[in-house]
């Protein structure tokens, strides 16, 4: 059944209507190409801004050591607002797994100028808060004896406490300054309960003492001498007459993991470095880079391995040590 | 046999017509202002999205002369006293009426003494030369995106400033504008600090000598990453990139980099002043990619292991080799 006044539409109505198909599809073409352009202020509207990501905490302490006071109200930072307090190294953190920041401001006595900063980062581990703690630690810096781990340098005092990395940093290098640090270090201490301490001692006993620059044990997370497939690798620094390398060990998960790190760092410092492989003790590889050697192996789980070694011989004696101690502690 | 004509319905009257028109026409209307009201003209990073503008900061010196001088000693006045005079003077530089701006480095809220940010003694003597060659104005700023206040308070910046007689110019939410640099791949439509620059005729950039994490070494091309709004933390995905961009976006009169204490490692923030090394120099120079050349020598590297001034070099925006400049060694030790 056809309705009787049914017709089709004229020429003047197609046309208008291809018309308007057509500026619709200029539309569309001219949105697509906007898109293509993608607009960083879209990304900026995306991520949200500091003020929307941290939420404000409490005093960092319930109660402040006698004569100390907070200066203000606390910061709080998230993964994507850390570097609007700390720039270019809030890398370190985030490649180490960070999770939150929080810091104040606080008067270090009644009548004072002076003033400490306190920060503590959430690490989410007790290795990660390690790792950023030995990996700045300064040279020199005396252990100030407080939760896992601790130093204090001239103005500063920084502590492991489980998965927390804290740091307290002076307005001026002073006694009372410093002496504020240690009693807020300690309350903060005693009022902090972590499930898990951190524990390093079984890894540092993998490295020789003799020749062994002091405090230069540390865990680095990424990028480990400068290749980003490695990860989380303990290192020490040793002088041997006027020369300085560096020993590392990392374990993975099992001995295929470790036979894989090794070729990779091997390939690395080859196929990335401009290296040249040299000839090697069996389950073990050389690279002769810039004037310098390194020598990798796996020792079961273990990936070992001297980095920038003065010499062939240098390297492959070093080696020989890092390997039998691992050897010896995980036959 | 012929298909049947599609159903195209009843003719409509001229009444039903005008009825489905304005009903079309009222969908047009709510639709419009829908997105009228959705559209958000104060986009995040509070800058104008109407017009993106030519980014670049040009204020190249133009009275010739020495390029570079390099002064030697502990006290930052006499070392930039020294080092301007042998490059002609400060009235070279800055003439009566020049409205001066000088960027300095107040990224972080940490203490002077501790060189994470532009020493407040060197910034004093910069501001008091400047007045002293006619300047009508000085300005001094930064954008610090964490809590900006307390940044220039804390580091001494602001009370020197002050006390110097310039103005401090404090970036709000209206502080900054679109713009893009011409053949930029990072800086497109992107917030940069633009009111302090109205009036201005002479640019001064101030920055430490220090370690960067993430670029290596933060010296006078990385001090422009504070002229930079927006959630700009997403340029460390390309940090040597945005900095090349960077220089190639401001050419300022001089800057003067100091390297009295350099932040060996641990920076930019440092923290420790286990982190300084007396380095005991002050550059000052027309071209930032030698002084940053230069300034790599101090932090015991070569500019070869900085990215972005092989970078810069390349692009033709300086030169790392500095010594082709000749540049004017002093002391000002006694």
């Amino acid at each position: 059944m056809y309705h009787s006044n049914a017709r089709v539409p004229g020429a003047g109505e197609k046309a208008v209507s291809a018309c308007v198909l057509a500026v619709l599809a200029a539309v569309v073409v001219w949105l697509f190409l906007q898109q293509r352009n993608f607009d960083p202020a879209v990304t900026v509207a995306t991520m949200g801004g500091p003020a929307a990501a941290a939420k404000a905490p409490q005093d960092l302490l319930r109660s402040w050591p006698e004569g100390i006071s907070s200066m203000g109200a606390p910061e709080a930072f998230t993964p994507t607002s850390l570097s609007d307090k700390i720039d270019g190294k809030a890398d370190l953190y985030l490649s180490a797994g960070f999770l939150s920041l929080a810091s104040q401001r606080l008067k270090v006595a009644v009548g004072s100028a002076a003033w400490l900063e306190m920060f503590v980062f959430d690490m989410g581990s007790p290795s990660n808060a390690y790792s950023v703690f030995s990996s700045q630690r300064r040279p020199g810096a005396a252990d100030a004896g407080v939760a896992d781990y601790s130093y204090q340098a001239e103005n500063e005092l920084c502590l492991v406490l489980g998965r927390y990395y804290v740091e307290l940093v002076g307005s001026e290098r002073s006694e009372q300054v410093m002496h504020a640090a240690q009693s807020v270090a300690q309350a903060y201490a005693g009022a902090t309960k972590v499930a898990e301490h951190a524990d390093v001692g079984a890894e540092k006993a993998l490295f020789p003492q003799v020749g062994l620059i002091a405090d230069s044990i540390a865990l680095v997370p990424s990028d480990v001498f400068g290749f980003d497939g490695l990860r989380d690798v303990f290192v020490a620094r040793y002088r041997e007459g006027t020369s300085e390398l560096t020993l590392f060990a990392a374990r993975r998960p099992s001995e295929a993991d470790s036979a894989k790190a090794s070729r990779d760092l091997l390939a690395f410092f080859v196929d990335d470095c401009g290296g040249k492989a040299d000839e090697a003790p069996s389950g073990a590889g050389i690279v002769a880079l810039e004037g310098r050697f390194e020598a990798v192996a796996a020792v079961g789980p273990y990936l070992v391995g001297v980095h920038q070694a003065p010499d062939r011989e240098t390297a492959l004696r070093w080696l020989g040590i890092i390997r039998s101690r691992v050897s010896g502690q995980h036959p | 046999m012929n298909p049947p004509p599609p159903n195209i319905g009843p003719a409509a009257t001229r009444r039903e017509f005008l009825k489905r028109g304005l009903k079309a026409g009222a969908g047009v209307a709510a639709t419009a202002a829908l997105g009228a009201w959705l559209l958000n003209r104060h986009p995040p990073g509070d800058f104008s999205r109407v017009v993106s503008r030519d980014a670049r900061r040009y204020f190249g010196p133009s009275a010739p002369g020495p390029a570079m001088a390099i002064a030697t000693g502990r006290d930052r006045a006499a070392m930039l006293q020294r080092a301007l005079a042998a490059m002609g003077g400060m009235g070279r530089f800055i003439t009566g009426g020049d409205k001066v701006l000088v960027k300095v480095n107040a990224a972080f809220a940490t203490p002077a003494f501790l060189g994470a940010t532009t020493n407040p003694e060197l910034l004093t003597e910069i501001i008091r030369q400047c007045r002293a060659a006619g300047a009508a104005s000085v300005v001094v700023t930064d954008n610090p995106i964490n809590a900006p206040e307390s940044c220039f308070e804390l580091t001494g910046i602001g009370g020197a400033t002050r006390a110097a007689g310039a103005d401090l110019y404090v970036p709000g939410p209206g502080s900054f504008r679109s713009g893009t640099l011409p053949g930029g791949h990072l800086i497109r439509d992107w917030p940069v600090l633009d009111e302090p620059f109205s009036g201005i005729t002479k640019l001064i950039g101030v920055a430490p000598v220090k370690s960067h994490h993430r670029a290596g070494a933060s010296m006078t091309m990385k001090n422009w990453y504070g002229l930079l709004g927006g959630r700009r933390n997403q340029f460390h995905q390309d940090i040597d990139g945005i900095i090349v961009e960077l220089a190639a976006m401001v050419r300022p009169t001089f800057v003067v980099l100091d390297g009295t204490d350099s932040m060996m490692a641990n920076g930019p923030t440092g923290g420790s002043l286990a982190d300084l090394k007396a380095t005991s120099t002050l550059i000052v120079s027309t071209d930032p990619v030698a002084a940053d050349a230069f300034g790599a020598t101090l932090l015991e590297r070569s500019f070869r292991d900085i990215p972005y001034l092989v970078g810069a070099a390349k692009q033709g925006l300086g030169t790392v080799d500095y010594e082709s400049l000749h540049p004017v060694r002093v002391s000002a030790t006694s």
